[in-house]
């Protein structure tokens, strides 16, 4: 339909597939990947004619000469690319993975959780029920081609009934010698009534060279489990990242998405779906957005309403200086079954440079009548009256300019439950609020 | 302590200040009163800096330095507070955080060493006694959610945590009932000393009657058009402005 | 339950009133549309050339551009050489008064409660009928002409006014605008034309009231409406159609510009029949309405009441170019049966301290699927622009469905924009509380109903305000959440 031939990345991508060795995957690996790998070719890279593109041209950061996944030379993982993920004062078990692969010795971690490569992991009875059920190929571009042609990744499984007593920290590092192609691709696992807290932390050192990363994460929160699933982008320039996470959601689950899209990589594209496959369901999606320099952050998600007495709850905010493009699309759909569904959705923005931009769509379809959904969607900026309130008690402009960012953000800050983030999260909001930037 | 010489100022192309002199003195307290729209609050608003102001002619000399050159902050840092009319809601800034920051930032510009936390919430509670600041309130979001009375209330009690020279109190009466106007000015009433001055500005003589003024001016047409001792705020209760207004109209006829 | 579930089936068996057929006779275009058809419709009004000129560049527009695939209902194939292009009453062809219109057609209107005879007519209210494509009636023309306001139809004010409609006309929608922008361009066969003179206030309101009867066409008029310096007008239009089991195409093009200081208020009460309730036949009603507030402090408000069509699809939009410009967008949109609505609108900012409003209360009912999409653009100069957006919608009934789109893009920092959206049903609460006191379920949901678009009604001249209270209380006869 779309014509592709124009990006000689496509092409690379078509042929990297018939190059790959799947041999010795599990047979509904393979499957998955050769479906994926129809679909993509036929669907291709996304323009800005799909309505889900609209706002956020890709074509310009597909230009380059990529290598195409774990092609380039694997480097030394460096202190400072580590450093860049670390918390403050987080007390957390910790797991590395440098462009997409997990990396030795791992934390000591209590028996009940598993952690392993998702390719050595290739025959575990989980990985195979769970992998690929939650991801539509069929319409998602990037998830298409990452079950295509994903080099590797976690399986993260937590057994029913455990929980893990701190958060589990997965830093994911990615590094590179030249343009790198990645497609990282994940699973997690919570089983029935465990409880389980992680926080994943993308982070990029700043070469010359441009590093695509199209990660794929599939989450299944199973009946009676809980998730707090943090995940904060703190990537470099020059760095692009596609992120989608597919969550399926059980019976009297509870599923809390935080995500946190920080200043500097080129391009952060987070594509968050939720399945409500099950009555009773609790879903939060927090998100703060940051943006500075030319940065495109792009946030869609999608909540989907399958059952009847679910509750979602989504707050995100946006944070835009310079000439940062923000985009905000928040989908909302409630299925015919799904009667007594409470869905709340919010977006609100600053603007806090003239060349900065918003566009934002949030939106509801909504097929039962017995619902209770609202939305509201907010631009403006810091209020005179307030910034001269503060001023007036004797505090600096800078000052009560971050005093006014962080209040703003923080009907999502204060959702954070493991302190020290919130902390950390509250400081790099300080960090990237400059002086006199209105 | 504060010298203000032919002020004039204007808000929006329209002159609301049109000439004021007033001199306040270390441990005086003055009253300015006068009807609607006769520039009370905008001489506040001038006074702490407010943007949408303009000054067009004058001076204000605030202990030696030069008030209107400074910035709303340095005003603050250097002793000028003002009760705010209507105290801004900020959701998501606790009270606690944003007077922590605020007295830390004043006495930084003062070199003086910030409070640590204990320090500070040992000041905090011994003023929020003073002033009869409920203990719930100070942990809330600023302002949000707080009733007109409890605005006010937190305006003295922020009055009493940064303890300036100047004191401004912009209206602070209105909208109070008997018990809160009580308590406001019993608030004021502790916290004034030979060191610091204050100026109520209000409507009505009723807070005059808690808190003593050593003189009265009116305002009106942006300028003060008399000034007398507390006895002028009992006859303008007696007989309202309109008697005032007539002199002064005829007085301006002449000139 | 029992008692809501009877009381959808009421609603889907509701019959449209409006549904009778004329029998005249009428002139018609060949089926089918190529260079030929325009050129005829031209030539049958006399057009000059330029007109004809611009028709022609409307309709290589149309030929260049595909049926649009962003919507979120499937679009039902349409014939578009399968129909007539221009359908007229077969008389004379100017009326020099009343009498000498075909008393059928004056019957027609008095049943639709437009009596086109002054004595007979609402007060205070001059309307423009057009019947099928052509205007069959002006009233109140000379009293207004006193004031310098020209209210005539479209027809008449190419031939009469020629500058005034070279000069506005395709100015606020062009001519490749959209598909049925550029069709309408091509083959539009009449519509209104206003032109209120600087500084005057139009004494009364001006309506027009379209009437689809002929079988087999489509109607494509276009209004134009221009309001000088400092001058107001407030302009309704209504219209119905006969049932018929195909369906119909209505695609008009509605312009309105308002210079410095005027104010333009245009309400539509969309009435235009609906299909059966298997969704048979019905209006397809692709309209493409927007003004522009060209000059400092203007300000144009829409206001709509959509009941009918099988298919509305429509955003009246606003361009706020003028500095303190000010647009406005009241609707309520009802659907019932199989109709599907998406419609909202668009504000453009784009002057300095322009401010806009948008007020929208979505209907469904029956197996309908009714959205509000919206846009609101702030430009990088529209420097202290605010908006504000509130759209509900109500849900009757499990199997129709309420969305909203609303698109938000903002390239200014001075910028305040505001969008709040709820969708819920009824609560039983509140039936059960009017119930309490002695109220009948109908009775509590049509209170109700009332009470929840009564923000937008209020904005309606009030003549039509009770019309359109009238139509809401018929179409949703017997409904309960």
């Amino acid at each position: 339909m779309t014509k592709q031939i124009t990006i000689p990345l496509y092409e690379d991508l078509l042929n990297g597939f018939n190059n790959t060795s799947i041999h010795g995957e599990n047979e509904t690996i393979q499957e998955a990947r050769r479906n994926g790998f129809e679909s993509f070719k036929r669907l291709g890279f996304p323009t800005r004619k799909n309505e889900d593109w609209k706002y956020t041209g890709i074509t310009p950061f597909l230009q380059e000469q990529y290598h195409i996944n774990g092609i380039a030379k694997e480097a030394e993982i460096s202190a400072a690319l580590i450093n860049q993920a670390s918390i403050p004062s987080l007390d957390s078990y910790r797991l590395v993975l440098l462009n997409g692969q997990l990396q030795t010795p791992i934390d000591t971690l209590p028996d009940f959780i598993r952690v392993k490569s998702i390719r050595e992991a290739k025959e575990n009875v989980d990985l195979v029920k769970y992998f690929g059920k939650n991801t539509d190929v069929n319409s998602f571009h990037f998830a298409a081609l990452n079950t295509a042609l994903f080099s590797n990744g976690l399986f993260l499984e937590i057994d029913a009934k455990a929980i893990l007593d701190k958060p589990l920290h997965i830093v994911h590092a990615f590094t590179a010698t030249g343009n790198l192609f990645i497609q990282p691709r994940h699973l997690i696992v919570v089983h029935s009534n465990a409880s389980l807290s992680v926080i994943e932390t993308v982070v990029s050192e700043n070469p010359l060279s441009k590093i695509f990363v199209n990660s794929l994460t599939e989450v299944v929160v199973e009946e009676n489990a809980c998730f707090d699933h943090y995940v904060m982008q703190i990537a470099q320039i020059g760095t692009r990242l596609v992120h989608q996470t597919d969550v399926s959601q059980k019976r009297h689950s509870v599923y809390s998405n935080y995500t946190f899209s920080m200043p500097k990589a080129d391009l952060i594209r987070n594509n968050l779906h939720v399945s409500l496959d099950d009555d009773q369901t609790e879903t939060h999606l927090y998100g703060l957005y940051l943006g500075e320099g030319q940065q495109l952050i792009d946030n869609h998600s999608f909540i989907n309403h399958k059952r009847p007495n679910c509750n979602s709850n989504e707050i995100y905010k946006g944070v835009l200086l310079d000439k940062a493009v923000g985009v905000f699309n928040g989908k909302v759909f409630v299925q015919p079954d799904a009667q007594k569904t409470n869905a709340f959705q919010q977006n609100n923005n600053l603007l806090l440079s003239n060349k900065a931009t918003i566009n934002t769509k949030p939106q509801l379809e909504i097929f039962a009548d017995d619902v209770k959904c609202s939305h509201g969607a907010t631009v403006g900026q810091l209020s005179k009256d307030a910034m001269f309130y503060l001023r007036s008690r004797g505090i600096g402009e800078e000052a009560a300019r971050a005093l006014l960012v962080n209040a703003f953000a923080f009907d999502v800050t204060e959702k954070i439950k493991i302190p020290a983030l919130e902390q950390h999260v509250n400081h790099l909001i300080a960090q990237h609020i400059p002086v006199n930037k209105n | 302590m504060l010298k203000i010489k032919n002020l004039h100022a204007r808000v929006e192309e329209k002159q609301i200040l049109k000439g004021i002199n007033l001199v306040v003195n270390a441990g005086e307290v003055h009253a300015i009163m006068g009807p609607n729209g006769s520039g009370k609050s905008s001489l506040a608003s001038v006074l702490a800096g407010r943007e949408n102001y303009e000054v067009l002619e004058g001076e204000v000399d605030f202990d030696g330095k030069d008030l209107l050159d400074m910035s709303p902050e340095d005003r603050a840092r250097e002793g000028l507070f003002m009760a705010f009319q209507y105290p801004i809601e900020i959701p998501g800034v606790s009270n606690i955080n944003f007077l922590r920051t605020a007295l830390n930032e004043i006495r930084t510009y003062k070199k003086l060493p910030a409070l640590d936390a204990k320090q500070f919430l040992r000041l905090s509670k011994e003023k929020q006694k003073l002033v009869e600041f409920d203990a719930k309130l100070v942990n809330r979001s600023l302002n949000e959610g707080f009733s007109g009375g409890e605005k006010k209330r937190n305006e003295i009690f922020q009055l009493a945590m940064l303890e300036p020279k100047l004191s401004i109190l912009d209206e602070t009466d209105s909208g109070l009932d008997i018990d809160a106007l009580r308590i406001v000015a019993s608030g004021v009433n502790k916290l004034r000393s030979k060191d610091n001055a204050f100026i109520l500005i209000t409507h009505y003589q009723r807070l005059l009657e808690y808190i003593v003024p050593d003189f009265v001016h009116v305002l009106y047409n942006g300028r003060i058009i008399k000034s007398g001792t507390k006895e002028l705020a009992l006859e303008l209760e007696e007989k309202g402005y309109d008697w005032l207004k007539e002199t002064f109209q005829e007085q301006t006829v002449q000139l | 339950m029992e008692t809501n579930d009877q009381i959808i089936q009421d609603i889907t068996s509701q019959e449209y009133e409006f549904g009778f057929i004329t029998d005249i006779e009428m002139d018609r275009a060949p089926v089918g549309l190529n260079e030929d058809t325009i050129r005829f419709i031209s030539q049958k009004k006399n057009e000059p050339e330029w007109m004809l000129n611009w028709r022609l560049k409307g309709y290589e527009a149309f030929l260049r551009q595909d049926m649009p695939i962003w919507q979120n209902f499937k679009l039902p194939h349409i014939n578009l050489q399968g129909i007539s292009y221009y359908a007229a009453p077969k008389t004379k062809k100017k009326f020099n008064s009343l009498d000498e219109i075909d008393p059928e057609l004056l019957a027609t209107f008095e049943k639709l409660g437009i009596p086109l005879n002054e004595q007979k007519a609402l007060s205070g209210v001059a309307v423009d009928a057009v019947f099928d494509s052509i205007s069959v009636a002006t009233t109140y023309k000379e009293k207004l002409s006193e004031l310098g306001i020209i209210f005539c139809s479209f027809g008449e004010a190419v031939q009469e006014h020629p500058e005034l409609v070279r000069k506005y006309v395709g100015s606020v929608v062009p001519h490749s605008d959209n598909i049925f922008a550029s069709l309408n361009t091509a083959v539009f066969s009449d519509g209104s034309f206003v032109y209120i003179p600087k500084g005057v206030r139009c004494p009364m309101e001006l309506s027009t009231y379209f009437r689809i009867n002929a079988e087999n066409t489509g109607q494509f008029e276009r209004t134009l409406i221009i309001a000088d310096e400092g001058s107001y007008v407030s302009y309704l239009e209504g219209c119905t159609a006969p049932m018929r089991d195909e369906n119909q195409l209505h695609a008009a093009v509605v312009e309105l510009i308002a210079l410095e200081g005027a104010e333009i208020k245009y309400s539509t009460v969309q009435n235009w029949y609906p299909g059966d309730k298997e969704g048979r036949g019905g209006i397809y009603n692709f309209v493409t309405k927007r003004g522009v507030c060209r000059g400092a402090n203007s300000k144009i408000s829409w206001t709509q009441v959509e009941t009918g069509s099988a298919i509305t699809w429509k955003y009246p939009g606003v361009i706020l170019q003028g500095d303190n410009s000010v647009g406005e967008f009241y609707s309520i949109a009802v659907t019932k049966n199989k109709q599907i609505a998406d419609t909202g609108t668009k504000m453009f900012h784009i002057g300095r301290n322009t401010k806009s409003r948008i007020i929208s209360k979505g209907i469904s009912a029956g197996h309908s699927n009714n959205s509000y999409r919206g846009l609101v653009q702030v430009g990088p100069k529209a420097e202290n622009a605010r908006n504000f957006t509130q759209c509900d919608s109500l849900l009757l009934g499990s199997e129709c469905s309420a969305n909203t789109f609303p698109y938000i893009e903002t390239k200014n920092n001075t910028a305040m924009v505001e969008h709040e959206a709820t969708t819920s049903k009824i609560g039983e609460d509140q039936i059960f509380y009017l119930n309490q006191r002695g109220i009948n379920t109908e009775k509590a949901v049509a209170l109700i109903v009332n009470g929840y678009v009564k923000e937008v009604l209020n904005q309606l001249p009030m003549e039509f305000a009770v019309e359109a209270q009238k139509l809401l209380s018929i179409t949703l006869e017997g409904s309960v959440g």
